[in-house]
Parts: C-alpha cells; structure tokens; sequence
C-alpha cells in the first residue's frame, strides 16, 4: 500500500504538483483511517493531502485517474508474477525486445516505461515540453519548437503501436487465440492513454477567477464608446472625463490619508506622552490606521493593435503612479521597457509622447507576449512579491508564438493578485491568435476594458 | 485510530452527526472532517461565496456541543488583535489605587537602586494573566475544554498574519514574551476558509488538509430545502431548485448561494404560490439577486431559467 502511495506521489511530482514528505506521512496515517475500500473515502484522502488549492485539483484528478484507473496498477507487469502466467512472461520480454531495439533514445525508453506501468518518466517528459521555451529566440520565432518535440514523441507511439502489432500475433485474427488478447488490449490501451495524454492540454482550475463584465453604465454616449472608434474632438473630450476620474481617485486617496490619524485611543503612547506632565493625559495619541501599501507594477502592451486603447491605458497609467506610493510600469511590444521614470519626470501628455517617441520600445516587432514575459520573467522578477499587484494590459494577441503561460503561473505564485484587462470585447477572446482564454487560467482576474466606463468602474474596484 | 479527544468514530459518524444538526455533507466533506478531527490538524476550506465554508465550522462545533470561537481577517489584522494584548488601562488603574501599598514597599528601601529592585520583584503582579486581554486566538488555546476555532476568509488577511498563524497551526502553542511559551489545554478543531482572493503561501496550506466546498448537487441542494423547509411541496422544491441551478450558470455578479436559496423558498411558502411561473419568479427575484444588473439578467433569460 505504502509503495503504491509512493509511486502516486512521484508521479505527482514529475507533473510539478508538490507534495512534500510531510505531507505523504500525513496522508499515510490519513490512510489509516478510512476505509480504503470505498474509492470516495480513499481519493478525499489523498486529495484532501495532495492538492492544496482548487487550481491543483484538476491535476490531481488527471494524475489520479491516470495512474489507478488508466494504468491499473494491480496488473503492474514489473511485480513478481505468477511463473504460470505465461501473458505477463510474454509481455516483458516484448517490452525488452522493443527497449533494446530503442537503445538509449530517451523518449522511447519513457514510452517503454510507461508500458511496462511506470508514469514517471513520461509523465516527466511531457511537463519538459510543456514548458519548454524557445531556445533560438534571436533568430526567426515561431511556436513550432514545442509542436515538433510533440510531434516527435507522437511519432515515436506511432512506432511503437506497428511495432507492437508485429510482434504480438494480432489478437482478432487468431494467432495465438485468448492466450495473448488480454495482454495485448492492455499494452494497446497504455499506448492510447500516452497518446492522449500529449494531445491534451492541461490547465488549472481557475473558477475562482473574478471576470468583471458587468459594469455600471455612468456615461452614456462617450462611455459607451470604444476607445478605438473615437473622433478626434471626442478624444479631447475623453481626456477631460479621464482628468475627473483622477481627480476623484486622488480625492479617495487623500481621504484615507486624512481618517489615519483617527483610529482608537493608543494609550501605550498616550501614557508615555503623559509622563512629561507627571501623568496628566495633555496630550491625547491615537492609533493610526497604516495606509495600505499597494504595490501596483504595470505591463502595458502598446503595440499597433491595441494602439487606440494603449494611450488611454498610459494614462491611467500614468494617474495611478501618482494615487500610489510604489508603481512600476512597463510597456512592451516585444521585450518590457521600464517606463516609470518617464512617467515621474513629465507632465500625462509629454510622457505618453516620450514613450512612443523617446523610450527604447521597438515598434518595427510583432507583439510577442512569451518573450515578453520571458524577459520580466528573467529581469524584474524580484520587483514582484507578496504585496504586488500585477496589472496587464493586451489584448493576448501572440501572433502565433509560444505564449510560455507556465511562466505567468510562476509569476502568479510570487504576487498578490494578477490582473488582466483586456480592450478586446469578450466575444473575440480566443479567436485567431488570441491566447487570452490560455491565460486566464493564470489570473485572479479579468475584465475587458474598451471603454471609458469599464475603465472608470476598474479605477473604483482597485482604489476601494 | 482515533485520538481520545475526537468527537467522531467514523466517516459514517461524522455524516449521521453533521446531518442530526441539520447539515447535509457530501462524502468527501464528512471523510476530510473526520481525518482532521482525528489527526489533529486544521482544515482549509475553499470555495464559492455562500457554498456553506463557514457553515461547515458552526455545524461541527454545534454537533460535538464545543464552544466556537470566530476570528474575522482583514487586511491589517495584526497580533494585538488576534491573540493578545496588555490592558494598559487597568494595568494603570490598579497602579493608582495600590499607590500606598507601594509606597509602603519601598518605604524601607535606602536607595533608589534598592527601591527598584524591590519594586522589580511585584513585577509579576502586573504582567500576570489578570492583565492579559485575550483575544480570539489566545482563547481557543487556553480555554479549558475543545473548542472549535474558525479563522474566517484568511485570504483578506496579510502574508505576515499569515506567517505568524504558522506557528500556531503547527505546534499549537503562542509565546508570550512575559510570560514564556503557552500550550493548549485542548487542541482546538481548526476550520480556516478562504475565498481564493489571494493565493495562500504553501508553508500554510501544507500544515492544514483540503478541502473544496462546491454548489451542492440539485438532489444534495433539494434535501437541504426540504430539511429547513419541511412543509414545502415536491414540485416547488423541484422546480426551485432547477431554477437556481440554472441562475447560477448565468453570468452573473453575485450567484445566488444556499441561503439565498432557503430564504426564497421561504418567501414563496410566505405568498403562498405553489407553482413557480415566470410572473412569480420575477415577483421574488430580488430574494435571490442583490444587484440590479443580475437582476436585469435573470428576467431577460427567464424561459433559460424555468427550463
């Protein structure tokens, strides 16, 4: 039983869920417990100890239902079986024959593995190509570097399949009648499980994930309006009601800096402050509220298809640094640039000019959201933590090009909430080269955000 | 097996228990109370707002008769708040009164050096449990039976919190530094939820077992109608719970939860209607819908919804 569970567990681990030993020996005395007879009883159990979060159970319940289900492990071929049982004799030694015939090609031998019951070193494989990114990435960039290495090890099951059909004497057209039929279906099944285990696409439950549509209508007419369908008049029209909102968010702000200093009485200070007039209270402390130290760091994309939105997004951009204390920002179209110190020294307009202008931001590029987080990813991943919000702008349009959404999770995993605004409406989402609906499933939240009202209802939810 | 301070025998135990309190768990709700009650260890409950997280914690605690102690968490929640804080007040008001009493204490003393020793000695007086104003963490450790702790909506408290929950969870102890390092008496039944606002840090979810608390299943939702409801008729119950079923697939801002479910049920048995037509369903909605957009939403795909 005990080797069982650790064999789940490794498998577990090869799929990059992490279970830590104290958390096997948890779940052995768990195991205990219940009885294991009754599949409810004993999958709460494990889950209950190896998927921490609901994001991890959607994993747990592909591995699960792999490994003691799919794989069967009770007619695991590698255990001691039976002299007499001539099937299981048989099925090794095709499975050597086939790993010699393989010599020391590393895919092969993982699908030999995973014939012969053993998950790990395919199942390890295949979260290599999952987050594989691209090595040649000065050079042309395509996403094909991941569909070929899938296509190789598809291959390679094909191979394997004819390979098998060979060998075994095919079990409906006689042969070797009942004796191998059982055997073959097995290996025939594993096989089929490998396959589809590479053509599926896994990605975590994310049904936490807080998706704003609805939006309160405040503007009718010009809020209404796309930010890519507006006139010239309406744009300076637009920047007026953009000025309001960021009036009325740096009027909230200086609210709350002014309750701060009306909290409870603190008579720690209070006495000690007392003490300068032998114990008369003159001077009356009061606990101050902190302020609550958001630290907001901005990704912008401000390439050609988002170009109307970008500039309204600059802008709000740009307001927020001045609402919070700590606000980095970034705009891309490939590789992330650091605006923020542009954003520091001028006035909204020259910055959002000096951007598009003056900052190192290569225009002549295709959007490329993989490299871009690539970079973040390699560059700033020490700005984000536990206090950050991370707030990204696009529309997810990778122009076909590895999206590296494994690196997003990463990121997700080092700050507070991750935020995706998105100037595209809802129904294009995932059309095309749109990865949108990939990483989603890596943000707390995500809401389109195409015109003034959607952003003005985005502003309220984040200063509140 | 079991430890002697666990209520439950067994899944099967735990199941008959919740429901005698008139809590319906599914299988896997009552295996993962029971493996945490048994072994001691905190459950984290996640799931969507008003699935039954919290209720969960109040069921346990009503049908083992443990006292529940409930800590909020928000963002600032900080130590004094939740374990323990020196009532300087009284500290200060016990002071003034025992002036004299001090006085004579140190009476005899020549110096100044000698007074404060002798004053240092009383210390203990004043930084005594008398003193200490024990907040919820602090009270489940030291209470004198088992209780049932639930740390509500930990996701809005901050990472340090967080962090310093760790030392509770793991070893069940707090220090003091006046006082030195308490143990619990009784290891409370710990039940923390959260609502996947934030993620949680991974030291914290290893020390606690998991568990997901989703809408229940229309049948699992229909028995718990008709259990705070007994008088409701099949039909209604059937069509009631369909039609939130079919609200909740809905787009919607705020999804109608368990109780929203129970209170329109309530409302209809009130007005008396015995068959859920589209006239009544939007006669009621504002039972079941907080905003006025869900409510807007709802009435467009009313014949989605009475399906």
């Amino acid at each position: 039983m005990l080797n069982l569970i650790l064999n789940f567990v490794n498998a577990c681990r090869a799929s990059d869920l992490r279970v830590s030993t104290a958390e096997v020996i948890d779940c052995a005395r768990h195991l205990e417990m219940v009885d294991v007879l009754d599949e409810a009883q004993f999958r709460s159990a494990l889950r209950a100890n190896f998927a921490k979060s609901r994001r991890e159970q959607t994993e747990f319940d592909r591995l699960y239902g792999l490994f003691f289900h799919d794989m069967r492990p009770d007619v695991e071929l590698d255990a001691d079986c039976d002299p007499e049982n001539t099937d299981k004799a048989d099925m090794r030694h095709t499975i050597g024959q086939m790993r010699q015939e393989a010599g020391d090609d590393e895919i092969t031998q993982a699908i030999m593995d995973f014939l012969a019951g053993d998950p790990i070193p395919y199942l390890r494989q295949i979260h290599r190509l999952e987050t594989q990114t691209e090595e040649s990435s000065q050079a042309l960039k395509s996403n094909l570097s991941q569909l070929s290495s899938r296509l190789e090890v598809m291959l390679r099951i094909n191979r394997t399949r004819n390979r098998l059909l060979q060998l075994m004497p095919d079990p409906i057209s006689g042969g070797a009648p009942g004796r191998n039929r059982g055997m073959a279906g097995l290996l025939m099944e594993r096989l089929e499980t490998a396959n589809r285990m590479l053509t599926q696409e896994t990605r975590p439950n994310n049904d936490a994930l807080k998706q704003v549509n609805a939006y309160e209508k405040k503007t009718l007419g010009i809020g209404e309006r796309p930010f890519s369908n507006l006139t010239e008049t309406e744009i300076i029209k637009m920047r007026s009601v953009i000025d309001q909102l960021v009036r009325k968010m740096k009027d909230i702000m200086s609210r709350r800096y002014a309750v701060r200093n009306r909290g409870a009485l603190d008579v720690k200070k209070t006495l000690r402050a007392a003490q300068r007039y032998q114990g008369v209270p003159i001077e009356i402390v009061f606990r101050q509220r902190p302020l609550r130290k958001t630290r907001v760091v901005t990704l912008c994309d401000v390439s050609g298809s988002v170009w109307s939105a970008a500039r309204f997004m600059l802008n709000m951009i740009y307001s927020m640094q001045d609402c919070f204390s700590d606000v980095k920002s970034f705009a891309f179209v490939a590789g992330p640039t650091n605006i923020t110190d542009i954003f520091e020294k001028h006035d909204v307009n020259q910055a959002i000019e000096k951007v598009i202008t003056d900052a190192d931001i290569n225009f002549n590029t295709h959007t490329d959201y993989g490299e871009m987080l690539t970079q973040f990813h390699r560059d700033h991943l020490n700005l984000l933590t536990q206090k950050t919000t991370l707030i990204i702008v696009g529309d997810a349009r990778t122009n076909y090009q590895n999206p590296c959404e494994h690196l997003l999770d990463d990121m997700r995993a080092r700050c507070r909430r991750v935020i995706w605004l998105n100037p595209e409406p809802e129904q294009f989402w995932g059309t095309g080269d749109s990865e949108m609906n990939t990483y989603k499933a890596y943000c707390h939240e995500v809401r389109p955000c195409r015109n003034l009202n959607q952003l003005a209802n985005f502003i309220e939810d984040i200063v509140f | 097996m079991p430890g002697p301070h666990t209520g439950f025998t067994s899944v099967e135990d735990v199941q008959k228990k919740l429901e005698s309190v008139d809590y319906i768990p599914s299988r896997e709700i009552a295996t993962v109370v029971f493996l945490a009650a048994a072994t001691q260890k905190p459950i984290l409950v996640e799931g969507p707002a008003g699935a039954g997280k919290t209720e969960l914690a109040r069921a346990i605690s009503r049908c083992l008769n443990l006292r529940k102690i409930r800590l909020q968490c928000y963002e600032g929640l900080d130590e004094a708040k939740s374990l323990y804080e020196w009532e300087y007040a009284k500290q200060l008001l016990y002071t003034q009164m025992i002036k004299e009493k001090i006085n004579q204490l140190i009476a005899t003393a020549d110096t100044i050096a000698e007074a404060v020793e002798k004053i240092a000695q009383q210390e203990n007086a004043f930084f005594s449990e008398r003193f200490l104003l024990a907040r919820p963490l602090l009270q489940a450790i030291t209470s004198d039976e088992q209780v049932v702790l639930l740390i509500d909506e930990i996701d809005k408290s901050d990472p340090e919190f967080e962090a310093f929950l760790l030392e509770l969870l793991s070893d069940f102890q707090v220090s003091i530094p006046e006082l030195g390092i308490w143990k619990a008496k009784h290891i409370p039944i710990v039940v923390l939820t959260s609502n996947n606002y934030r993620d949680i840090s991974d030291a914290l979810k290893r020390r606690c077992i998991h568990l997901y608390i989703d809408y229940p299943k229309k049948d699992l939702e229909k028995r718990i109608v008709k259990l705070k409801i007994p008088n409701i008729e099949e039909r209604l119950a059937d069509q009631l719970v369909n039609a939130i079923g079919n609200i909740r697939s809905l787009d919607l801002k705020k999804r109608p939860c368990i109780s929203e479910t129970i209170d329109w049920a309530k409302a209809l048995m009130v007005l008396q209607i015995n068959d859920l037509s589209p006239q009544a369903l939007s006669d009621t909605l504002n039972v079941i819908c907080k905003y006025q957009a869900d409510t807007v939403m709802v009435r467009e795909s009313m014949d989605k919804v009475l399906k």
